[in-house]
């Protein structure tokens, strides 16, 4: 049971309730078609998520292997020392776009792999096996760069989400009802006086008449 | 603009990572240490991305969740698993799908 909102009964306070109710009403539908928006969106991003999620995962193992073979390979030390060495100067280009008034990450990268001169450690000191293994992370890399965007960007659907789903909930199951409540209130205590003035006015009309 | 990546994790992660030409790097011993750096890394400006395993992730817990509600849109930060492709049970997703959506949805294989 909605607790009525305290007013006076009276004609005019009925009409500010209508337009009250109204403009309840009309929010509440807008904000409803934008849960569902999101919604939709949300789960377009979910969809593409499990996508990327599963390539970039086995990239990532793949790169493992690579890494482990190097390890052994190569030795454990100088592999590290390679990793001391290397350029490491990836930069990506992040930028934010907005979906319905969220902002959300977009994030651009150039080519991730590169060639072995480029990785800047030592040719000469280095095994074909390390080349393998820093490719491989390239690769596997690039398509997690492509995997944080996504979550990046539900996250941020998914606090929205929840933002206006409660506002949402609020309208409907608090606020509505309550002004209905009280515009029920308000209607029913015209009525009343109505029947009081009526009954009233008979009783005044027969005085008037048995004084005549 | 242009962001640098930052990996924290196990040796062997940073090491991969290094490899392919993430910029800053920290192998995480004890919790206080990573958590002081992390701090470091959402502070700056320059990194855009940073790269955790969900082993870290795990072990710093509460404050790393807390950390990660109070920071700002940038930088994005991804969970990826080690090298023994350890990854928690419990879906952070789907999670968050089933709190604000409500359903629980699982997907599979269209024309299966």
């Amino acid at each position: 049971m909605a607790m009525a909102i305290a007013v006076y009964p009276t004609r005019m306070e009925l009409l500010k309730l209508r337009q009250r109710v109204g403009l309840a009403q009309r929010g509440h539908d807008l904000l409803k078609e934008k849960v569902d928006a999101l919604v939709i969106e949300f789960f377009e991003v979910v969809r593409r998520i499990q996508e990327a999620r599963a390539k970039a995962l086995e990239q990532l193992s793949a790169a493992h292997r690579a890494l482990l073979m190097c390890f052994a390979i190569m030795g454990t030390l100088e592999t590290k020392q390679a990793s001391k060495e290397a350029k490491r100067e990836l930069q990506v280009e992040i930028s934010t776009r907005h979906i319905m008034g969220i902002a959300v990450p977009t994030v651009e990268v150039g080519e991730v792999e590169r060639n072995a001169l480029m990785r800047g450690y030592s040719l000469r000191m280095t095994s074909s096996v390390l080349d393998e293994a820093s490719r491989e992370f390239e690769r596997a890399l690039k398509l997690l760069i492509g995997l944080a965007e996504l979550e990046g960007s539900a996250f941020a659907i998914a606090r929205e989400l929840e933002r206006t789903k409660r506002r949402v909930n609020a309208l409907e199951y608090i606020l509505i009802p309550r002004l209905k409540e009280a515009l029920k209130f308000i209607v029913m205590k015209l009525d009343e006086i109505e029947r009081e003035n009526f009954s009233r006015l008979k009783r005044i009309k027969a005085m008037l008449e048995e004084r005549e | 603009m242009s962001f640098k990546i930052a990996v924290v994790g196990d040796q062997d992660t940073v090491t991969g990572f290094a490899l392919a030409g993430a910029t800053y790097a920290h192998i995480s011993t004890t919790k206080e240490e990573t958590l002081v750096k992390l701090g470091e890394f959402f502070a700056s400006d320059e990194i855009g991305l940073v790269l955790i395993t969900h082993r870290v992730a795990e072990e710093l817990g509460h404050d790393f969740r807390r950390m990660l509600q109070t920071k700002r849109l940038l930088p994005l930060v991804l969970r990826i698993p080690d090298k023994t492709g350890y990854a928690p049970e419990v879906d952070e997703l789907r999670e968050i799908i089933k709190r604000t959506v409500g359903v629980e949805i699982t997907i599979r294989e269209e024309g299966g």
